[in-house]
C-alpha cells in the first residue's frame, strides 16, 4: 500500500473555473493572434517540427537514476547529424552520442493531411474574409479587411526513438507514451494553433546481437495532422471609408393613361338667371338624377332636355351623359333675381 | 570423484612433455616479446547491486573484485560506422576485443574470464577502454583450441565495448 504523501493532495483551489463551450472556443480563437497582429501566425513546416520537439520535451520527459534522460535537441534529418555530434554535450570519448537518450526522426516525405476539419476544400484556394480591423489616418476614420486563404491540411510523421540500456527507461517512456495518448489524441499548442497529434503505435529495434553491444531501441511512431498558413499569402486592403451614392434617371417622359376624371360636381345644382333671364343650359358629362329642391321668385318652370319638351315644374329630372338640360322659367312678382335649385344624385 | 585419464594421443611423437614445452615457449613469446596485457574486471557477484525486478544494474551499482592484469593476444576489430537502429543517427563504434589467453595463464593467475565481466584494454597511456565478455570460450573442445589435437591450451573471449555510464572501471 501506498504511503499518503507529506503535501496536500490538491495544493491549491483555483479562484475561477476554466472556461468552457462558447467562451473556451473564443478563448483559443484569441490564442491564434496573442503577441502579434491581427492576423494569425504563420505555419510552415519548421514550425510545426519545433512545436514537435518541444512536445517530446515537455510530455516525455523521463528521469533515471536521478538524472533526466536528454532528448536531442534537434529533428535529426540526413544531413546534420554528422555536424551536430561535434558539439552534442553528453557524448562519449569517442563522441558517440552515450545511451540513453531520446531522438526524433521525422519523415522526409510530407503528405495531404487527412485532418478532416480542413481537408474538405473549396478550389482555387480563394481568399476568405478573416477579419474587419478598424484604422484612423488622421483624417477619418477607416478599416483595412484582413483576408486569408484556407489552411492546406499536412500529416507529418514522426519517430520517437529511445536508445537505452535499461528496461526501467523503457518501461518509463512506455508509461509517458500510453497515458499521454490514452485517448488516441494529444495537442499542441503551435503558435498559437492546436494541432492534434496521434499515435501510430512503436516498433522495437532493439540491438540483440549476441557479440555486440546491446541497447534497447523502441521507436514511437506519431502522426501530426496539421495544416500549413504561409503569412506571405495573406491580404490586407483598406475597405470603404466614404461612400458616394448617384442615381441614375431616365429623362424619357413616361406615357401614362390619364386617368379618369370622378365627377366632382357639387351636391346641389343651381339654376340662376340674373339680368332678368328667363332660360339657363346646363351641360351634364356624367348621368344623374335631379332632385327638385328649392325655387326663388318663379312662377312656374319648363324642362327641356336636349330641346325636347320634358315637362313643367317636375320635381326629378333624369339626365343621361351628354344631356343639355334647359330650364325656361316664368318670372314671380317679387325684386329678386329667380333660381332654382336642385339636388343630385349620381347614378 | 575426478578421474584423471592419461593423454596418449599422438604419443609416439608427443606427450605432456612436449607439451608443457611449447606452451612455456608460446608463453615467453606472448609474455616476454609481445607483452599484450588487459586488465581483468570480475564482476562481485554477491555484492552487486541490481534490480530486483529484472536484475539489471543500477547507477554505479557494478562492484568488481580487485583488477588483475594478464598477458594475452589481442586483436581489436575495427570501428564501424553505422546507424544505431534505423534512427538515422551513425555512430562510429568501436570494434569489439577478441582475447586470446592461455589457459595456464589464467591458472597460474588463479583467474577465471565470465560473460559479463569487464576487460580494460589500454589505448594509450591515457586512455584505457573498457568491454564487456560476450562471449567467454568457456568451451575449449575444439580442434583450433586443442595443441594439435592433444589438449586444450587457450581459449577465445570477445568482448564488446561499452559506455561510460555503463562502467568506469576504478
Amino acid at each position: 500500500m501506498a504511503i499518503p504523501k507529506s503535501h496536500p493532495v490538491k495544493p491549491s483551489i483555483p479562484l475561477k473555473y476554466p472556461k468552457t463551450l462558447l467562451p473556451r472556443r473564443e478563448e483559443i480563437k484569441d490564442m491564434i493572434t496573442k503577441d502579434g497582429t491581427y492576423l494569425p501566425k504563420s505555419l510552415l513546416h519548421a514550425d510545426l517540427d519545433k512545436g514537435f520537439l518541444e512536445f517530446v520535451k515537455e510530455k516525455f520527459k523521463i528521469v533515471s537514476e536521478g538524472k533526466n534522460i536528454p532528448v536531442v535537441d534537434i529533428i535529426i534529418t540526413t544531413q546534420n547529424w554528422s555536424q551536430f555530434v561535434e558539439t552534442w554535450d553528453f557524448q562519449n570519448i569517442d563522441k558517440n552520442i552515450e545511451p540513453p537518450f531520446l531522438t526524433i526522426i521525422r519523415n522526409p516525405e510530407v503528405k495531404y493531411g487527412n485532418n478532416p476539419a480542413v481537408m474538405y476544400n473549396i478550389p482555387n484556394r480563394r481568399m476568405y474574409y478573416y477579419m474587419e480591423v478598424p484604422t484612423w489616418d488622421g483624417n477619418r476614420k477607416g478599416a483595412d479587411i484582413y483576408k486569408i486563404p484556407q489552411p492546406v491540411p499536412a500529416d507529418f510523421r514522426y519517430s520517437v526513438a529511445i536508445v537505452c540500456n535499461r528496461m526501467r527507461e523503457v518501461n518509463t517512456l512506455n508509461q509517458r507514451v500510453l497515458e499521454t495518448f490514452a485517448s488516441r489524441q494529444a495537442y499542441q499548442v503551435i503558435n498559437g494553433h492546436y494541432i492534434p497529434i496521434i499515435n501510430d503505435g512503436f516498433t522495437d529495434e532493439s540491438s540483440m546481437d549476441l557479440e555486440k553491444r546491446k541497447y534497447y531501441i523502441q521507436k514511437y511512431d506519431f502522426t501530426m495532422m496539421g495544416f500549413l498558413i504561409d503569412e506571405n499569402e495573406f491580404e490586407v486592403f483598406p475597405a470603404i471609408s466614404r461612400t458616394f451614392q448617384v442615381f441614375e434617371v431616365d429623362t424619357k417622359t413616361p406615357k401614362r393613361k390619364q386617368k379618369r376624371q370622378q365627377p366632382t360636381e357639387p351636391e346641389k345644382i343651381i339654376f340662376d338667371y340674373p339680368n332678368s333671364a328667363t332660360t339657363k343650359q346646363l351641360h351634364f358629362d356624367y348621368t344623374c338624377n335631379l332632385y327638385f329642391e328649392d325655387s326663388v321668385n318663379v312662377t312656374s318652370y319648363s324642362v327641356y332636355i336636349n330641346t325636347n319638351y320634358y315637362g313643367d315644374d317636375v320635381t326629378t329630372i333624369q339626365v343621361n351623359t351628354g344631356d343639355d338640360i334647359r330650364i325656361d322659367i316664368v318670372i314671380g312678382i317679387y325684386n329678386t333675381e329667380p333660381k332654382l335649385t336642385f339636388s343630385q344624385k349620381l347614378l | 570423484m575426478r578421474s584423471n585419464v592419461p593423454i596418449t594421443r599422438l604419443g609416439k611423437f608427443f606427450g605432456d612433455r612436449d607439451f608443457e614445452l611449447e606452451i612455456g615457449l608460446g608463453q615467453e613469446w606472448l609474455i616476454g616479446d609481445m607483452n599484450f596485457t588487459c586488465v581483468l574486471y570480475k564482476i562481485d557477484r554477491n555484492k552487486i547491486k541490481t534490480d530486483d525486478v529484472y536484475g539489471e544494474v543500477i547507477e554505479d551499482g557494478i562492484k568488481f573484485l580487485p583488477p588483475v592484469e594478464f598477458n594475452a593476444q589481442i586483436t581489436v576489430a575495427a570501428p564501424e560506422n553505422k546507424m544505431i537502429g534505423t534512427t538515422k543517427m551513425d555512430q562510429f563504434e568501436p570494434g569489439n576485443i577478441t582475447i586470446s589467453v592461455y589457459l595456464k595463464t589464467l591458472e597460474d593467475l588463479g583467474i577465471d574470464i565470465d560473460f559479463g565481466d569487464y576487460v580494460g584494454y589500454y589505448d594509450s597511456e591515457n586512455f584505457v577502454r573498457y568491454y564487456t565478455v560476450v562471449n567467454d570460450g568457456r568451451v575449449v573442445s575444439d580442434t583450433k583450441h586443442t595443441y594439435k589435437g592433444f589438449k586444450p591450451f587457450f581459449k577465445t573471449i570477445i568482448a564488446a565495448p561499452v559506455g561510460p555510464n555503463e562502467f568506469r572501471g576504478i
